[in-house]
């Protein structure tokens, strides 16, 4: 038995992880569309593996995936063309009427409010004046806010057609990682990367069926209940839901004030907090059970945690990216302790009954 | 007719269909059908191997099968007087490692490659995941892994038996 003992390098990957993640942040908006497009691809490459399975031509079949798409995306467009437009035009002009609505019932109730207050009548004008003053600030920045996102539709065009190329070279570069890899290392290698796959894959095609279902039920569920902007909300709602539980206060937020503007009673408004408070609670418990083995597996503070860590330094990509790049820490520590242990000895051996004799 | 045969080779692709038929080749894997076979070239992962180059030594901890698609590779076994004997020469379409599939334990020889070599790897995370996601596959390896450790422990016993005759 040799006594050269097999190490993989992890510090060295820690230390060359860590650059390129400086690197990645250094160049962060020349890379955002990379980033996209990989992800576009890693959560599309499932797909093109169940027909690659089937001996077709990986080339082919992305292309023809592409052309569908394209087909799909043109015959959906020309389907919802009519209700966007209609639902932007309505929602630009109504929007000064909502306002101006929105103003004459927060001061009614704030003159109702400061009556009511148990504090004496200055101190709870003042106190009502800077809450209303700073809550119709915020909506008057709200379209701001929300403009400040556009950037990143313009990559709308650019990410499909990078994430054509990393589509076409599927699992290509795995394999040029594991041919580089020294010869010894390649069992590490692989297991690191299949700990990663794994808990990135299961993460975001997780993540990619929840937004689905609950803008369906959003949607659905919003023109039931006779709901203006319809399409809009339930999809604020459900590409909210990539960050945890922002999803379901944006839509009670987003819903419920337009519910409320609409019918001008808090019974609608309510009505339409209930709705998303039932899909959050079917989510919980129909559709996370069955994707529950797609979770990272980590505790409510860490999630918090790395959000808060990455809304400050990647901004709203930050907020989507910051879970399953924790996920990839995650696999990277979980793959060095599982080696340590084992190569030092520490893992459980040959299993019980080995000394009973063959019979 | 020969349109819809030259669509058909249009769109199917050479190389994977060779893969497909290497592995129905061997035994370890000649009971699967034809999607399984599809499915278990897309959990292999491939490495080719210079003239020389170890593959792995003797007491590292084994975590994959290989199956070896072209070239040779010799075991060795270092030996009481430090030297190494070579155990096998596996010639192409011969797998070896397989124990590691089963357990996570130092290997007991050593593999090197003595020439250019193509090898094809089964990781044992990837075949926990077909056993869990396409049991079929993941059961007809690991039965074919269980019936070969029985052969060998078979062909163990009676080695012993015979030597201990041999020494009474």
């Amino acid at each position: 038995m040799t006594d050269k003992r097999r190490e993989f390098p992890f510090l060295p990957v820690f230390l060359v992880g860590g650059v390129a993640l400086f690197a990645f942040y250094q160049a962060r908006a020349a890379l955002t569309p990379f980033l996209l497009a990989a992800t576009f691809a890693y959560v599309l490459n499932p797909v093109v593996s169940y027909f690659e399975a089937h001996g077709l031509r990986r080339f082919h079949l992305v292309l023809c995936g592409y052309l569908a798409a394209l087909a799909l995306a043109a015959v959906a467009y020309a389907g919802l063309k009519s209700v966007l437009l209609e639902e932007t035009e309505r929602f630009q002009t109504r929007a000064p009427a909502y306002f101006q609505q929105f103003q004459r019932a927060a001061y009614a109730k704030q003159a109702m409010l400061s009556k009511n207050l148990p504090l004496p009548p200055k101190i709870a004008a003042n106190a009502l004046d800077s809450a209303l003053s700073g809550a119709l600030n915020t909506l008057r920045e709200l379209p701001s806010h929300i403009l400040a996102l556009l950037p990143l539709f313009a990559h709308a065009l650019l990410v499909p057609f990078i994430g054509f190329f990393f589509l076409l070279d599927g699992p290509g570069g795995v394999d040029r990682i594991i041919q580089t890899c020294p010869s010894r290392l390649v069992e590490q290698a692989i297991h690191l990367l299949s700990e990663i796959d794994m808990a990135l894959g299961n993460y975001l095609r997780g993540l990619i069926i929840v937004v689905t279902i609950i803008f369906i039920l959003s949607f659905l569920g919003l023109i039931a209940l006779g709901v203006d902007n319809a399409l809009i909300i339930a999809a604020i709602s459900a590409l909210s839901s990539v960050v945890p539980y922002f999803g379901l206060v944006m839509g009670i937020l987003v819903g419920s004030a337009m519910a409320f503007y609409q019918f001008g009673a808090a019974m609608a408004a309510a009505k339409v907090a209930l709705l998303f408070l039932a899909i959050r609670g079917l989510e919980e418990t129909l559709i996370q059970p069955l994707i529950a083995r797609h979770s990272l597996h980590m505790h409510a503070m860490t999630n918090l945690l790395v959000l808060i860590l990455g809304g400050e330094m990647f901004g709203f990509l930050g907020l989507v990216f910051a879970v399953p790049a924790a996920g990839i820490v995650k696999a990277l520590v979980s793959v060095t302790w599982s080696w340590y242990s084992s190569e030092r000895g520490l893992a459980p051996g040959a299993a019980a009954g080995a000394g009973v004799p063959y019979t | 007719m020969s349109a819809l045969k030259s669509l058909k080779r249009w769109f199917i692709d050479p190389q994977f269909s060779r893969k497909k038929q290497f592995l129905r080749s061997l035994d370890i894997f000649k009971d699967l059908r034809d999607g399984e076979l599809g499915q278990l070239v897309q959990a292999l992962h491939s490495r080719s191997y210079r003239e020389g180059e170890v593959i792995f030594v003797e007491g590292d901890i084994g975590r994959a099968l290989f199956v070896l698609e072209t070239g040779a590779v010799e075991l060795t076994h270092l030996g009481a007087d430090g030297q190494p004997h070579v155990l096998y020469r596996l010639k192409p379409g011969d797998f070896f490692g397989e124990m590691a599939l089963l357990e996570s334990l130092p290997r007991t020889a050593t593999a090197k490659a003595t020439e250019k070599t193509h090898l094809h790897l089964l990781y044992k995370s990837k075949l926990d995941a077909l056993l869990s996601g396409e049991p079929r596959i993941g059961v007809t390896i690991m039965s074919h892994l269980a019936r070969l450790l029985s052969a060998r422990l078979r062909r163990l016993n009676s080695d012993s038996k015979l030597l201990t005759a041999k020494n009474d």
